[in-house]
């Protein structure tokens, strides 16, 4: 009798959980398909011209084309910035670790609007030119987006013994660049594909940077739907649709995560990841 | 991963001098090459991230904002409280600080509450049934801003879908205001149920099912075992998740921004985030205040990060 009053009750609570989870989703999924939705559990009118509407707004696809080219941008820099000083303080120099883990914390610790102020008087002061330019924001997507690159490609040429295929690489007489091209890449795909979909991620759906540095000077998906929110209510529905499609990316995205990390679920989350660095330790 | 870089220092990273006299510029050249590779990301992170947060903590401090040349006697004579004695005086300011810290400490409990059980019961479901919910709470901790925003009117705004289905049973049920304490609360555990999850799942794997097994050899009840084994091994770990989420909370800005925007310019809603994205947007109230909110939840993130890392290292005691 106990263990089946638990069993219920176990089933009860995930129940109220998944549904929890599940309606806003479901809701937003009918808004986008709805004429007409004012007092029945259902819309009272569904169509599907809102779909086509929202493709054809050419404010939407520009904002939609630029977050998505921002956050390319972000990633490829990122890239190229983060994964020659890991392997620097992996085979050369570990004092390096130093600073570049302190730089990873204060993403990690410091709100995006904290960040997202402090450069707004830091560059007025140095560089007010920069500000509402998309260069700010590429650099300062690329800043607090880096730690995920980082503790992933960390992760991952720890795991592929890169001192030792250093070691032997240089016996053969290749040049570090030619170690990091040929050696160390191929031999970390996996964590640099699961860090860069993160900084993808995190550029792509990123708010308090883009409103506080560029505002409607560079306006992105997350800018557009503010706006949409804000000022009619006649663009719910287009709103609904811009929120589908920017949940389908950060979900391709996620699933990516998981799928890559499937031997380490825990990693798919920044805490999880300092979580596995300090059992590192 | 500290011997690692040990020995390589020995093998690559002091080539042997071939005279014992270097000459300057080998040093120098030597030096930059140790540091070249990594001097982009060290350039990029000082100037996005460690100047900016130095600037806001000077600025909280200094009367002389626009002069930072350390060297001049203005800047010196610059230094005040001033800003923080006028910031803890307005009684806008310390609600805004009270309300952060209140839902920072609530979504923190209520993680605490609903997630600490959904990831025991996860962590002891089978592989296929197992991975569905981890996609399904890795898809809602990655969904949050302003399209959470708007999933949440959806579902309860005046016409949401929850609110109609509620009142289609015949009760007259008012859905809580958007921008209010309950809205913001239901809205923020969205992502903060699915991140405590993800964060605690590996730990629940440390409560063996062999010790469940013992326990109830012993006559121990369900509770007897969760009261005197199993919370006492995870507590410390629940603990940290609870610290990280409360962390994360007071700085939420997207999200509370778009729910909460019209109750805070009119003053119903004060949060440190919001005041500071007000301030910037619209120029309302004292610029001078928002540093020092600024600096206020830098302090109390920060504390909040070495409280849980020193908690982690606690739990860690159990991994070996």
């Amino acid at each position: 009798m106990v263990q089946l009053a638990g069993k219920i009750g176990r089933w009860a609570f995930l129940l109220l959980v998944l549904l929890y989870f599940a309606i806003p989703m479901i809701a937003v999924l009918f808004y986008s398909f709805s004429g007409r939705w004012t007092s029945n559990v259902l819309p009272d009118i569904w169509t599907t011209s809102h779909w086509g509407e929202a493709f054809a707004d050419e404010r939407l696809r520009a904002a939609f084309v630029r977050t998505v080219l921002m956050a390319f941008a972000v990633l490829i820099l990122d890239v190229l910035i983060v994964v020659p000083a890991v392997y620097w303080q992996r085979v050369r120099n570990p004092r390096i670790r130093i600073l570049a883990e302190l730089s990873a914390a204060i993403p990690f610790v410091l709100p995006f609007i904290i960040i997202a102020f402090g450069i707004l008087k830091f560059t007025g002061r140095i560089a007010p030119e920069m500000l509402g330019t998309p260069w700010i924001i590429l650099f300062g997507h690329a800043a607090i987006a880096f730690p995920f690159l980082y503790w992933a490609v960390d992760g991952a040429m720890s795991a592929a013994h890169v001192v030792r295929l250093n070691e032997a690489a240089m016996t053969c007489g290749a040049s570090p660049f030619q170690i990091l091209r040929h050696v160390v890449i191929p031999n970390i795909t996996a964590g640099l594909a699961a860090g860069g979909m993160l900084v993808f991620a995190t550029s792509f759906g990123e708010f308090a940077l883009v409103q506080i540095l560029a505002g409607a000077r560079f306006e992105n998906v997350s800018l557009y739907s503010l706006d949409l929110l804000n000022n009619t209510t006649s663009q719910v529905e287009k709103l609904a649709v811009l929120t589908i499609v920017m949940f389908l990316v950060l979900f391709a995205i996620s699933i990516g995560v998981v799928y890559v990390n499937r031997n380490r679920v825990s990693l798919a989350v920044p805490g999880g990841r300092a979580m596995a660095a300090e059992k590192d330790l | 991963m500290a011997s690692e870089g040990a020995t390589l220092q020995s093998t690559t990273g002091t080539p042997t001098p071939t005279g014992q006299s270097r000459s300057v510029m080998d040093r120098i050249g030597g030096g930059l090459a140790a540091w070249l590779p990594a001097l982009p990301l060290l350039i990029l992170s000082l100037l996005f991230l460690v100047l900016p947060t130095i600037e806001l903590v000077v600025h909280s401090f200094n009367s002389n904002p626009t002069n930072l040349r350390f060297w001049t006697a203005e800047f010196w004579q610059g230094w005040t409280l001033e800003y923080w004695i006028d910031t803890l005086q307005s009684k806008g300011s310390v609600r805004a600080v009270v309300t952060s810290v209140r839902l920072g400490v609530i979504c923190a409990l209520i993680s605490l509450v609903i997630g600490g059980p959904l990831a025991w019961i996860v962590s002891r479901m089978f592989t296929g049934k197992r991975s569905v919910w981890l996609s399904l709470l890795n898809v809602s901790a990655n969904f949050g801003g302003i399209g959470l925003a708007f999933a949440y009117m959806a579902t309860l705004g005046t016409f949401g879908m929850l609110t109609l289905i509620i009142q289609n049973t015949g009760l007259n049920f008012v859905p809580p205001e958007i921008g209010s304490f309950t809205s913001l609360v239901m809205a923020y555990e969205y992502t903060n149920v699915p991140l405590f999850v993800l964060l605690t799942l590996p730990a629940m794997a440390i409560v063996r099912g062999e010790w469940l097994e013992a326990a109830e050899t012993c006559s121990a009840n369900r509770w007897q075992f969760w009261r005197y084994i199993g919370l006492p091994v995870l507590s410390p770990f629940l603990a940290a998740g609870c610290l990280l989420i409360f962390t994360w909370t007071i700085g939420i800005y997207g999200l509370a921004y778009a729910l909460g925007r019209t109750a805070s310019t009119t003053g119903e809603l004060r949060m440190i985030t919001l005041q500071i994205g007000l301030t910037l947007n619209t120029g309302a109230g004292k610029e001078e205040r928002a540093y020092v909110l600024a600096v206020i939840l830098l302090i109390m993130a920060c504390a909040s990060l070495l409280a849980y890392r020193w908690m982690l290292r606690r739990a860690l005691r159990w991994f070996n």
